[in-house]
């Protein structure tokens, strides 16, 4: 019982974790390319990476930005790696397609943002 | 780190002056690639417009082959990276127009590889129409300054574009009657002033033949309207490849069609006519598990032998020749008789 609580807990803290890295990712790269690119470049990325990670299906994404608050009920009954492995997909999708249009400009400006966070996260599902 | 200047802002008004100014597809590309080297260094800068699909780069001109090459397959990748159908290079409607892009007199290495480049898509609510590409022989060449000028001039380009392709398709639609791609009424009557006007001024002939599906009721009555559709379909497609290119053939309403022959004395435009009632009379329309033979009846009137004083008389004498067709038996031609 105990065990589980903590579990939900440490999926909080993840999913927390992964919420506001996703937005300080949003912030940071709408102000280089826009939000209608980037728009589409979350949604193509969601569509492939939710094919392993249902619970990222519910990331919803337009260009006003992003709605986290159904990807984070989602993903308060998953195991934490989970969560963790789901996001960190993500990120390296978007990471992917970043370089693919404008090589190192993009992730250049994120990485210094986004490695401490990932880090992070593998510290706290380590730890578990 | 890079900083953004007054002069780089007044460089980039002028870019989005230059492309959104511009009325047709061609004239926002080649703002886009005149104007581009005043901000950015580039070896080629290209547009990949998915309609046809059609691929404009605008290139240093000591730019070798192999580059080109590499830019057009980069392209394509990104662009199928994106999420789009790949385009295969042979499908492409490649145009390569070469100049001096850059200030130096830099002549670009024979062997030179694409070292880097800036790809991003033209987006318009949603939806992909092309994308546009920087590219360059020198490495570590783009930066975030010009990442966020070469966003601002994809958006410029992608509104303005996609404000093209809406104006196209609304004058279309404006033109061209939706069921059979005739000429419509309304496109037909201002071809019919300006054809007129032309033909009463210089005396030259001007024909017109006026053309009406027999027992079209049946056909409806018998296959539903999408039967109907189907032989308004096909003889519209006959008439428009009996006739010259600079005729006009216009569904002039329902199962009534015309055709106006500019230049055509009486005589040949019978013989048309005549030519045109045989091959619907020889057709056999497919209409699933049946086939069926349709005739039409045509009525012909002529400037100048029928003396007529304006385009509505040359209407309307053609339609009477129609209603004797009609009232002679169907399936025949008749020339007006006054």
């Amino acid at each position: 019982m105990k065990e589980g609580r903590e579990e939900k807990f440490s999926s909080d803290l993840i999913s927390d974790l992964y919420v506001n890295l996703l937005k300080e990712i949003w912030e940071s790269v709408s102000a280089l390319i826009g939000e209608a690119i980037l728009t589409l470049l979350f949604n193509l990325a969601i569509r492939k990476i939710g094919e392993r990670y249902s619970f990222l299906n519910s990331l919803r994404v337009s260009e006003e930005g992003l709605a986290l608050e159904e990807v984070k009920k989602g993903c308060r009954n998953l195991p934490p790696a989970e969560i963790h492995r789901g996001f960190q997909s993500l990120i390296n999708q978007l990471s992917h397609l970043f370089s693919e249009l404008t090589e190192g400009v993009i992730t250049k400006e994120l990485l210094p943002r986004v490695l401490p966070k990932v880090r992070e996260a593998e510290r706290m599902v380590s730890k578990k | 780190m890079e900083f953004i200047t007054f002069k780089d802002l007044n460089k980039l008004r002028s870019i989005i002056n230059a492309i959104s100014t511009s009325v047709e597809v061609k004239g926002i590309i080649e703002s886009a690639g005149t104007t581009l080297p005043s901000l950015f260094d580039f070896s080629v800068f290209g547009v990949l417009w998915k309609e046809g699909p059609m691929l404009s780069l605008f290139q240093e001109e000591s730019c070798p082959p192999a580059f080109t090459q590499e830019v057009v397959k980069n392209m394509l990748k990104v662009f199928s990276i994106l999420g789009e159908e790949p385009i295969e290079v042979e499908r492409v409607n490649l145009q390569v127009e070469k100049g001096k892009l850059r200030n130096k007199q830099k002549v670009m290495d024979p062997q030179a590889s694409l070292k880097s480049h800036l790809t991003l898509p033209l987006v318009i609510e949603g939806e992909i129409i092309g994308c546009i590409s920087l590219n360059s022989d020198q490495a570590n060449m783009y930066n975030v300054p010009r990442l966020q000028f070469f966003s601002v001039l994809g958006y410029q380009m992608a509104a303005s574009l996609k404000h093209i392709q809406r104006f196209s398709t609304v004058k279309k639609e404006a033109i061209y009657d939706t069921l059979t791609n005739l000429f419509n009424r309304r496109h037909f009557e201002e071809r019919l002033s300006a054809e007129s006007q032309k033909a009463f001024e210089s005396e030259s002939n001007l024909s017109m033949i006026m053309v009406d599906i027999d027992h079209f009721k049946k056909v409806n009555d018998t296959f539903g309207h999408d039967g109907g559709d189907k032989v308004l379909r096909e003889i519209a497609s006959l008439l428009k490849n009996s006739v010259r290119k600079h005729d006009t053939v216009a569904r002039y309403g329902g199962e009534e069609f015309v055709l106006l022959l500019p230049g055509a004395p009486l005589d040949p435009t019978n013989m048309v006519a005549e030519r045109i009632r045989r091959l619907v009379e020889n057709t056999t329309f497919d209409m699933g598990q049946t086939q069926i033979h349709i005739t039409i009846s045509l009525g012909i009137s002529n400037f100048p032998i029928h003396r007529m004083k304006s385009k509505e008389e040359l209407v309307k004498m053609a339609d009477l020749a129609l209603y004797e067709a009609k009232r002679g038996g169907r399936n025949r031609v008749c020339i007006f008789k006054g």
